[in-house]
Protein backbone atom coordinates (compact mmCIF):
# COMPACT_ATOMS: atom_id res chain seq x y z
CA UNK A 1 0.00 0.00 0.00
CA UNK A 2 1.42 3.22 -0.85
CA UNK A 3 2.90 5.25 2.00
CA UNK A 4 0.83 8.53 1.43
CA UNK A 5 -2.29 6.65 2.75
CA UNK A 6 -3.64 7.82 6.40
CA UNK A 7 -1.58 5.49 8.84
CA UNK A 8 -4.96 3.26 10.12
CA UNK A 9 -5.43 2.50 6.26
CA UNK A 10 -2.80 0.24 6.35
CA UNK A 11 -4.57 -2.32 8.79
CA UNK A 12 -7.62 -2.53 6.41
CA UNK A 13 -5.97 -6.25 5.81
CA UNK A 14 -6.12 -6.93 9.41
CA UNK A 15 -9.69 -5.65 9.97
CA UNK A 16 -10.56 -7.55 6.75
CA UNK A 17 -9.58 -10.99 8.43
CA UNK A 18 -10.99 -10.34 11.53
CA UNK A 19 -14.23 -9.82 10.08
CA UNK A 20 -14.03 -12.43 7.21
CA UNK A 21 -13.15 -15.44 9.65
CA UNK A 22 -16.69 -15.28 11.27
CA UNK A 23 -18.75 -15.01 8.21
CA UNK A 24 -16.63 -17.63 6.85
CA UNK A 25 -17.02 -19.82 9.50
CA UNK A 26 -20.54 -19.43 9.66
CA UNK A 27 -20.73 -20.85 6.26
CA UNK A 28 -18.78 -24.15 6.62
CA UNK A 29 -21.71 -25.13 8.93
CA UNK A 30 -24.03 -25.52 5.67
CA UNK A 31 -23.89 -28.10 3.28
CA UNK A 32 -22.01 -26.05 1.19
CA UNK A 33 -20.19 -28.47 0.22
CA UNK A 34 -17.15 -27.63 1.60
CA UNK A 35 -17.59 -29.62 4.92
CA UNK A 36 -17.96 -33.14 6.41
CA UNK A 37 -21.34 -34.83 5.83
CA UNK A 38 -23.16 -34.90 9.41
CA UNK A 39 -24.36 -38.46 7.69
CA UNK A 40 -26.92 -41.00 8.26
CA UNK A 41 -25.51 -42.82 11.89
CA UNK A 42 -25.59 -42.42 15.29
CA UNK A 43 -21.42 -42.24 15.11
CA UNK A 44 -21.06 -40.16 12.14
CA UNK A 45 -23.29 -37.40 13.85
CA UNK A 46 -21.70 -38.09 16.63
CA UNK A 47 -18.38 -37.62 14.88
CA UNK A 48 -19.56 -34.64 13.16
CA UNK A 49 -20.63 -32.60 16.39
CA UNK A 50 -16.81 -33.59 17.80
CA UNK A 51 -15.95 -31.92 14.21
CA UNK A 52 -18.05 -28.74 14.41
CA UNK A 53 -16.65 -28.06 18.25
CA UNK A 54 -13.11 -28.73 17.35
CA UNK A 55 -13.66 -25.92 14.93
CA UNK A 56 -15.29 -23.62 16.71
CA UNK A 57 -13.10 -23.62 19.53
CA UNK A 58 -10.12 -23.14 16.91
CA UNK A 59 -11.84 -20.03 15.45
CA UNK A 60 -12.30 -18.68 19.27
CA UNK A 61 -8.78 -19.22 20.00
CA UNK A 62 -7.51 -17.54 16.82
CA UNK A 63 -9.81 -14.85 16.90
CA UNK A 64 -8.22 -14.10 20.75
CA UNK A 65 -4.74 -14.35 19.58
CA UNK A 66 -4.52 -12.78 16.65
CA UNK A 67 -7.16 -9.78 18.31
CA UNK A 68 -4.39 -9.29 20.84
CA UNK A 69 -1.55 -9.57 18.00
CA UNK A 70 -3.58 -6.69 15.39
CA UNK A 71 -4.68 -4.57 18.74
CA UNK A 72 -0.87 -4.38 20.45
CA UNK A 73 0.44 -3.77 16.64
CA UNK A 74 -2.04 -0.99 16.36
CA UNK A 75 -2.69 0.35 19.95
CA UNK A 76 1.76 0.31 20.94
CA UNK A 77 3.18 1.42 17.67
CA UNK A 78 6.16 3.38 17.46
CA UNK A 79 4.59 6.82 15.72
CA UNK A 80 2.87 7.13 19.03
CA UNK A 81 6.05 6.64 20.52
CA UNK A 82 5.90 2.84 22.14
CA UNK A 83 8.58 1.88 23.87
CA UNK A 84 9.30 -1.93 24.46
CA UNK A 85 9.40 -3.08 27.71
CA UNK A 86 12.07 -4.64 29.32
CA UNK A 87 11.40 -7.74 32.20
CA UNK A 88 12.53 -11.39 32.10
CA UNK A 89 9.55 -12.84 33.41
CA UNK A 90 6.02 -13.62 34.55
CA UNK A 91 4.97 -16.23 36.33
CA UNK A 92 1.23 -15.93 36.56
CA UNK A 93 0.74 -15.20 32.75
CA UNK A 94 3.10 -18.35 32.22
CA UNK A 95 1.01 -20.43 34.36
CA UNK A 96 -2.47 -19.34 32.78
CA UNK A 97 -0.62 -19.89 28.91
CA UNK A 98 0.23 -23.41 29.95
CA UNK A 99 -2.73 -24.21 31.96
CA UNK A 100 -5.32 -23.02 29.56
CA UNK A 101 -3.79 -25.02 26.97
CA UNK A 102 -4.35 -27.81 29.24
CA UNK A 103 -8.00 -27.61 30.09
CA UNK A 104 -9.03 -26.76 26.26
CA UNK A 105 -6.87 -30.23 25.63
CA UNK A 106 -8.78 -32.66 28.04
CA UNK A 107 -12.30 -30.45 27.40
CA UNK A 108 -11.79 -31.86 23.91
CA UNK A 109 -10.72 -35.12 24.39
CA UNK A 110 -13.63 -35.91 26.86
CA UNK A 111 -16.12 -36.04 23.90
CA UNK A 112 -13.76 -37.43 21.57
CA UNK A 113 -12.92 -40.49 23.97
CA UNK A 114 -16.63 -41.19 24.27
CA UNK A 115 -17.30 -41.38 20.64
CA UNK A 116 -13.68 -43.51 19.87
CA UNK A 117 -15.37 -46.41 22.24
CA UNK A 118 -18.64 -46.06 20.72
CA UNK A 119 -16.42 -46.56 17.21
CA UNK A 120 -14.46 -49.34 18.44
CA UNK A 121 -17.56 -51.27 20.38
CA UNK A 122 -18.63 -54.29 17.77
CA UNK A 123 -20.38 -56.06 20.09
CA UNK A 124 -23.73 -57.75 19.99
CA UNK A 125 -23.71 -57.10 16.36
CA UNK A 126 -27.23 -57.85 14.33
CA UNK A 127 -24.67 -59.56 11.22
CA UNK A 128 -21.49 -59.49 10.28
CA UNK A 129 -20.03 -58.65 6.46
CA UNK A 130 -16.77 -59.72 5.00
CA UNK A 131 -15.32 -56.45 3.12
CA UNK A 132 -12.32 -57.73 0.71
CA UNK A 133 -10.32 -55.04 -0.84
CA UNK A 134 -9.09 -56.70 -4.65
CA UNK A 135 -7.13 -55.17 -7.10
CA UNK A 136 -10.00 -53.09 -8.52
CA UNK A 137 -12.92 -53.73 -7.22
CA UNK A 138 -14.50 -55.05 -3.62
CA UNK A 139 -16.09 -58.46 -2.56
CA UNK A 140 -18.66 -58.12 -0.18
CA UNK A 141 -19.44 -61.86 1.81
CA UNK A 142 -22.80 -61.88 4.24
CA UNK A 143 -20.85 -64.53 7.06
CA UNK A 144 -24.78 -65.23 8.35
CA UNK A 145 -26.59 -66.00 4.84
CA UNK A 146 -24.62 -68.37 1.76
CA UNK A 147 -24.19 -65.11 -0.18
CA UNK A 148 -20.81 -62.99 -1.74
CA UNK A 149 -20.36 -61.07 -4.51
CA UNK A 150 -17.86 -58.62 -6.32
CA UNK A 151 -19.05 -54.81 -6.39
CA UNK A 152 -17.24 -53.56 -9.59
CA UNK A 153 -17.04 -50.15 -11.16
CA UNK A 154 -20.77 -49.39 -13.18
CA UNK A 155 -19.70 -46.04 -14.82
CA UNK A 156 -18.75 -46.85 -18.70
CA UNK A 157 -15.52 -46.28 -20.28
CA UNK A 158 -17.07 -44.00 -22.81
CA UNK A 159 -18.04 -41.62 -20.10
CA UNK A 160 -14.28 -42.18 -18.71
CA UNK A 161 -11.91 -41.73 -21.84
CA UNK A 162 -14.67 -38.05 -22.71
CA UNK A 163 -16.64 -39.29 -25.24
CA UNK A 164 -19.73 -38.97 -23.54
CA UNK A 165 -20.80 -36.48 -20.50
CA UNK A 166 -20.18 -37.44 -17.14
CA UNK A 167 -23.62 -38.99 -15.54
CA UNK A 168 -24.31 -37.68 -12.00
CA UNK A 169 -22.65 -40.30 -9.87
CA UNK A 170 -19.37 -40.67 -12.64
CA UNK A 171 -17.23 -43.18 -10.76
CA UNK A 172 -19.13 -43.48 -7.29
CA UNK A 173 -21.64 -46.28 -9.28
CA UNK A 174 -21.61 -50.19 -8.98
CA UNK A 175 -23.05 -53.00 -10.81
CA UNK A 176 -24.07 -54.45 -7.63
CA UNK A 177 -24.41 -52.44 -4.61
CA UNK A 178 -24.34 -53.62 -0.76
CA UNK A 179 -27.50 -54.05 0.17
CA UNK A 180 -28.05 -54.06 4.51
CA UNK A 181 -31.03 -53.40 6.38
CA UNK A 182 -31.90 -50.61 8.58
CA UNK A 183 -32.25 -50.05 11.86
CA UNK A 184 -29.39 -53.15 12.76
CA UNK A 185 -26.26 -52.95 14.07
CA UNK A 186 -23.81 -54.45 10.67
CA UNK A 187 -20.54 -55.20 11.79
CA UNK A 188 -17.26 -55.02 9.18
CA UNK A 189 -14.61 -57.03 8.99
CA UNK A 190 -12.14 -55.89 6.37
CA UNK A 191 -8.89 -57.24 5.13
CA UNK A 192 -7.84 -57.77 1.44
CA UNK A 193 -6.62 -59.83 -1.36
CA UNK A 194 -3.69 -58.53 -2.26
CA UNK A 195 -2.60 -54.40 -1.04
CA UNK A 196 -3.47 -52.62 1.14
CA UNK A 197 -7.00 -50.86 0.58
CA UNK A 198 -9.32 -48.23 2.30
CA UNK A 199 -13.15 -48.64 2.56
CA UNK A 200 -14.43 -45.54 2.97
CA UNK A 201 -17.95 -44.17 3.17
CA UNK A 202 -18.09 -40.76 4.95
CA UNK A 203 -22.25 -40.63 5.52
CA UNK A 204 -21.53 -44.43 7.57
CA UNK A 205 -18.75 -42.13 9.00
CA UNK A 206 -16.27 -45.60 8.46
CA UNK A 207 -12.81 -45.17 6.70
CA UNK A 208 -10.73 -48.22 7.72
CA UNK A 209 -7.83 -49.69 6.02
CA UNK A 210 -7.84 -53.60 4.65
CA UNK A 211 -4.67 -55.48 5.00
CA UNK A 212 -3.85 -58.37 3.35
CA UNK A 213 -3.54 -60.84 6.12
CA UNK A 214 -5.48 -58.75 8.97
CA UNK A 215 -9.03 -58.55 10.21
CA UNK A 216 -10.06 -54.60 11.11
CA UNK A 217 -13.65 -54.36 12.43
CA UNK A 218 -15.82 -51.74 12.70
CA UNK A 219 -19.61 -51.01 12.46
CA UNK A 220 -22.96 -49.60 11.78
CA UNK A 221 -26.69 -48.71 12.02
CA UNK A 222 -28.06 -46.98 9.30
CA UNK A 223 -31.38 -45.37 10.54
CA UNK A 224 -32.44 -43.88 6.78
CA UNK A 225 -33.13 -45.56 3.98
CA UNK A 226 -30.70 -44.56 0.83
CA UNK A 227 -27.87 -44.94 -1.40
CA UNK A 228 -24.64 -43.86 0.38
CA UNK A 229 -21.35 -43.65 -1.85
CA UNK A 230 -17.47 -43.90 -1.18
CA UNK A 231 -14.32 -44.31 -2.24
CA UNK A 232 -11.06 -46.68 -1.60
CA UNK A 233 -9.46 -44.30 0.43
CA UNK A 234 -5.68 -45.80 0.10
CA UNK A 235 -3.59 -45.38 -3.47
CA UNK A 236 -3.78 -49.21 -4.75
CA UNK A 237 -2.64 -49.27 -7.82
CA UNK A 238 -3.53 -48.03 -11.48
CA UNK A 239 -7.18 -48.33 -11.14
CA UNK A 240 -7.52 -47.13 -7.15
CA UNK A 241 -10.13 -44.14 -8.19
CA UNK A 242 -11.92 -46.84 -10.26
CA UNK A 243 -12.98 -48.96 -7.25
CA UNK A 244 -16.02 -47.19 -5.68
CA UNK A 245 -18.63 -48.33 -2.99
CA UNK A 246 -22.26 -48.18 -3.19
CA UNK A 247 -23.85 -48.68 0.20
CA UNK A 248 -27.98 -48.97 -0.48
CA UNK A 249 -30.03 -49.48 2.82
CA UNK A 250 -33.32 -50.69 2.48
CA UNK A 251 -36.27 -51.49 5.24
CA UNK A 252 -35.37 -55.19 6.97
CA UNK A 253 -38.38 -57.01 5.01
CA UNK A 254 -37.28 -55.56 1.74
CA UNK A 255 -33.72 -56.73 2.21
CA UNK A 256 -35.12 -60.50 3.21
CA UNK A 257 -36.46 -60.97 0.01
CA UNK A 258 -33.41 -59.12 -1.58
CA UNK A 259 -31.12 -62.22 -0.04
CA UNK A 260 -33.89 -64.52 -1.31
CA UNK A 261 -33.75 -63.22 -4.69
CA UNK A 262 -29.84 -63.19 -5.24
CA UNK A 263 -29.87 -66.98 -3.44
CA UNK A 264 -32.60 -68.08 -6.24
CA UNK A 265 -30.69 -66.38 -8.76
CA UNK A 266 -27.34 -68.53 -7.61
CA UNK A 267 -29.19 -71.39 -7.25
CA UNK A 268 -30.26 -71.40 -10.74
CA UNK A 269 -27.00 -70.83 -12.32
CA UNK A 270 -25.44 -73.30 -10.51
CA UNK A 271 -28.37 -76.11 -11.91
CA UNK A 272 -27.89 -74.38 -15.33
CA UNK A 273 -23.49 -75.10 -15.67
CA UNK A 274 -24.19 -77.96 -18.06
CA UNK A 275 -27.06 -75.70 -20.27
CA UNK A 276 -25.19 -75.79 -23.77
CA UNK A 277 -24.06 -72.02 -24.90
CA UNK A 278 -24.85 -70.31 -28.08
CA UNK A 279 -21.94 -68.78 -29.48
CA UNK A 280 -23.90 -65.59 -29.47
CA UNK A 281 -24.86 -66.06 -25.65
CA UNK A 282 -21.41 -66.26 -24.68
CA UNK A 283 -19.96 -63.35 -26.49
CA UNK A 284 -22.75 -61.14 -25.57
CA UNK A 285 -22.42 -62.07 -21.57
CA UNK A 286 -17.88 -62.42 -21.98
CA UNK A 287 -18.33 -58.87 -23.58
CA UNK A 288 -19.44 -57.62 -20.55
CA UNK A 289 -17.10 -59.87 -18.39
CA UNK A 290 -14.14 -58.12 -20.64
CA UNK A 291 -15.10 -54.96 -19.62
CA UNK A 292 -15.28 -55.33 -16.50
CA UNK A 293 -12.57 -57.67 -15.29
CA UNK A 294 -9.95 -57.44 -18.13
CA UNK A 295 -10.34 -54.40 -20.11
CA UNK A 296 -8.24 -52.30 -17.55
CA UNK A 297 -5.12 -54.04 -18.53
CA UNK A 298 -5.93 -55.77 -22.27
CA UNK A 299 -7.41 -52.86 -23.31
CA UNK A 300 -10.76 -52.57 -25.00
CA UNK A 301 -9.77 -53.57 -28.58
CA UNK A 302 -7.66 -56.47 -27.00
CA UNK A 303 -4.23 -54.48 -28.29
CA UNK A 304 -2.90 -54.86 -24.57
CA UNK A 305 -0.09 -52.53 -23.52
CA UNK A 306 2.96 -54.36 -23.94
CA UNK A 307 5.58 -55.00 -23.15
CA UNK A 308 3.42 -55.45 -19.71
CA UNK A 309 0.07 -56.60 -20.77
CA UNK A 310 0.50 -58.36 -23.85
CA UNK A 311 -2.30 -57.92 -26.76
CA UNK A 312 -4.89 -60.98 -26.96
CA UNK A 313 -6.09 -59.78 -30.05
CA UNK A 314 -3.70 -61.77 -33.01
CA UNK A 315 -2.04 -63.83 -29.79
CA UNK A 316 -1.68 -67.03 -30.81
CA UNK A 317 -2.28 -68.23 -27.49
CA UNK A 318 -6.17 -66.89 -27.86
CA UNK A 319 -6.81 -67.13 -31.61
CA UNK A 320 -5.15 -71.17 -31.94
CA UNK A 321 -5.93 -74.53 -30.90
CA UNK A 322 -3.02 -74.98 -29.74
CA UNK A 323 -2.82 -72.44 -26.85
CA UNK A 324 -6.97 -73.23 -25.74
CA UNK A 325 -5.49 -75.49 -23.22
CA UNK A 326 -2.84 -72.88 -22.02
CA UNK A 327 -5.27 -69.81 -22.19
CA UNK A 328 -8.09 -71.67 -20.29
CA UNK A 329 -5.55 -72.16 -17.42
CA UNK A 330 -4.06 -68.61 -17.85
CA UNK A 331 -7.50 -67.14 -17.02
CA UNK A 332 -8.35 -69.55 -13.94
CA UNK A 333 -5.09 -69.53 -12.26
CA UNK A 334 -3.24 -66.43 -13.20
CA UNK A 335 0.10 -66.18 -14.47
CA UNK A 336 2.67 -66.10 -11.83
CA UNK A 337 5.60 -63.17 -11.98
CA UNK A 338 2.91 -61.22 -14.28
CA UNK A 339 0.28 -58.18 -12.71
CA UNK A 340 -2.09 -61.60 -14.22
CA UNK A 341 -4.21 -62.58 -11.75
CA UNK A 342 -6.46 -65.81 -11.17
CA UNK A 343 -9.76 -65.80 -11.72
CA UNK A 344 -11.07 -69.50 -10.89
CA UNK A 345 -12.59 -67.54 -7.55
CA UNK A 346 -13.46 -64.47 -8.85
CA UNK A 347 -15.99 -65.41 -11.89
CA UNK A 348 -18.49 -67.75 -11.94
CA UNK A 349 -18.43 -71.00 -14.39
CA UNK A 350 -20.29 -69.43 -16.42
CA UNK A 351 -18.88 -65.62 -16.51
CA UNK A 352 -15.25 -67.90 -17.04
CA UNK A 353 -16.63 -69.36 -20.17
CA UNK A 354 -17.98 -66.34 -21.87
CA UNK A 355 -14.81 -64.57 -21.33
CA UNK A 356 -12.83 -66.66 -22.95
CA UNK A 357 -15.02 -67.79 -25.90
CA UNK A 358 -15.34 -63.63 -26.53
CA UNK A 359 -11.37 -63.42 -26.01
CA UNK A 360 -10.95 -66.10 -28.88
CA UNK A 361 -13.72 -64.93 -31.48
CA UNK A 362 -13.25 -60.72 -30.55
CA UNK A 363 -10.86 -58.07 -32.63
CA UNK A 364 -10.96 -60.49 -35.71
CA UNK A 365 -9.24 -63.62 -33.46
CA UNK A 366 -12.79 -65.77 -35.16
CA UNK A 367 -11.88 -68.83 -34.00
CA UNK A 368 -15.11 -70.08 -34.31
CA UNK A 369 -14.21 -71.74 -30.77
CA UNK A 370 -16.85 -71.85 -27.82
CA UNK A 371 -16.30 -72.96 -24.18
CA UNK A 372 -18.82 -74.22 -22.21
CA UNK A 373 -19.05 -73.62 -18.03
CA UNK A 374 -19.06 -77.50 -17.51
CA UNK A 375 -15.87 -77.49 -19.42
CA UNK A 376 -14.57 -75.23 -16.56
CA UNK A 377 -15.94 -76.81 -14.02
CA UNK A 378 -13.98 -80.05 -15.06
CA UNK A 379 -11.22 -78.41 -15.47
CA UNK A 380 -10.92 -77.32 -11.87
CA UNK A 381 -12.33 -80.59 -10.61
CA UNK A 382 -9.53 -82.14 -12.39
CA UNK A 383 -6.68 -79.59 -10.39
CA UNK A 384 -8.00 -80.37 -7.40
CA UNK B 1 10.95 -31.98 50.89
CA UNK B 2 8.56 -29.87 50.40
CA UNK B 3 10.94 -27.31 48.68
CA UNK B 4 11.82 -30.29 46.47
CA UNK B 5 8.68 -31.61 45.65
CA UNK B 6 7.16 -28.34 44.77
CA UNK B 7 10.25 -27.95 42.86
CA UNK B 8 9.75 -31.25 40.30
CA UNK B 9 6.24 -30.49 40.26
CA UNK B 10 7.29 -26.55 39.07
CA UNK B 11 9.24 -28.92 36.17
CA UNK B 12 6.40 -30.81 35.39
CA UNK B 13 4.63 -27.98 34.75
CA UNK B 14 6.83 -26.27 32.83
CA UNK B 15 6.56 -22.79 34.70
CA UNK B 16 9.10 -21.70 37.96
CA UNK B 17 9.39 -18.12 39.47
CA UNK B 18 12.76 -17.21 39.04
CA UNK B 19 13.62 -16.62 43.22
CA UNK B 20 12.34 -20.05 43.27
CA UNK B 21 14.97 -21.56 40.88
CA UNK B 22 17.84 -19.54 42.87
CA UNK B 23 16.53 -21.23 46.19
CA UNK B 24 16.59 -24.61 44.52
CA UNK B 25 20.23 -24.22 42.76
CA UNK B 26 21.58 -23.43 46.26
CA UNK B 27 20.69 -26.61 47.81
CA UNK B 28 24.11 -28.53 48.20
CA UNK B 29 23.17 -32.05 46.36
CA UNK B 30 21.00 -32.08 43.49
CA UNK B 31 20.34 -36.10 44.69
CA UNK B 32 16.90 -35.31 46.20
CA UNK B 33 15.70 -33.42 43.20
CA UNK B 34 16.96 -36.34 40.80
CA UNK B 35 15.46 -39.12 43.24
CA UNK B 36 12.04 -37.60 43.10
CA UNK B 37 11.94 -36.57 39.66
CA UNK B 38 12.58 -40.17 38.97
CA UNK B 39 9.40 -41.32 41.96
CA UNK B 40 6.88 -38.91 40.09
CA UNK B 41 7.67 -39.94 36.72
CA UNK B 42 6.66 -43.41 37.94
CA UNK B 43 3.73 -42.29 40.15
CA UNK B 44 2.75 -39.91 36.54
CA UNK B 45 2.89 -42.92 34.54
CA UNK B 46 0.72 -45.20 36.41
CA UNK B 47 -1.43 -42.58 36.82
CA UNK B 48 -2.28 -41.99 33.53
CA UNK B 49 -2.41 -46.28 32.98
CA UNK B 50 -5.16 -45.73 35.92
CA UNK B 51 -6.80 -43.07 34.10
CA UNK B 52 -6.86 -45.09 30.96
CA UNK B 53 -8.60 -48.25 32.51
CA UNK B 54 -11.09 -46.32 34.13
CA UNK B 55 -12.22 -44.04 30.94
CA UNK B 56 -12.39 -47.48 28.75
CA UNK B 57 -14.02 -49.42 31.32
Amino acid sequence: MPACLPKVWRLLPAGFLLIALPVAGSQVNTSSGWNMPPGVTGISQNIFSLHMIIFWICVVIALVVFGVIFWSLFAYRKSKGAKAAHFHENTLVEVIWTALPLIILVAMAVPATATLKQLYDTSEADMDILVTGHQWRWHYQYMEEDLSFFSNLATPRSQIEGQEDKGDFYLLEVDQPLVVPTGQKIRFLFTSNDVIHSWWVPDLGIKKDTLPGFINESWTRIEEEGTYRGQCAELCGRNHAFMPIEVKAVSPEAYQSWVEERKAAAASEAANVDRERSLDELMQRGEEVYTTYCAACHQEDGGGMPPAFPALKGNALVQEESGRQQHLETVLHGRSGTPMPAYSDTLSLADIAAVITYERNAWGNNSGDRVQPAEIRELLDSDD
Amino acid sequence: MWRVLQAVLAAFFGVQSERKRREDFQQSSPWPFILTGVLMTLVFVVAVGFLAHWASS
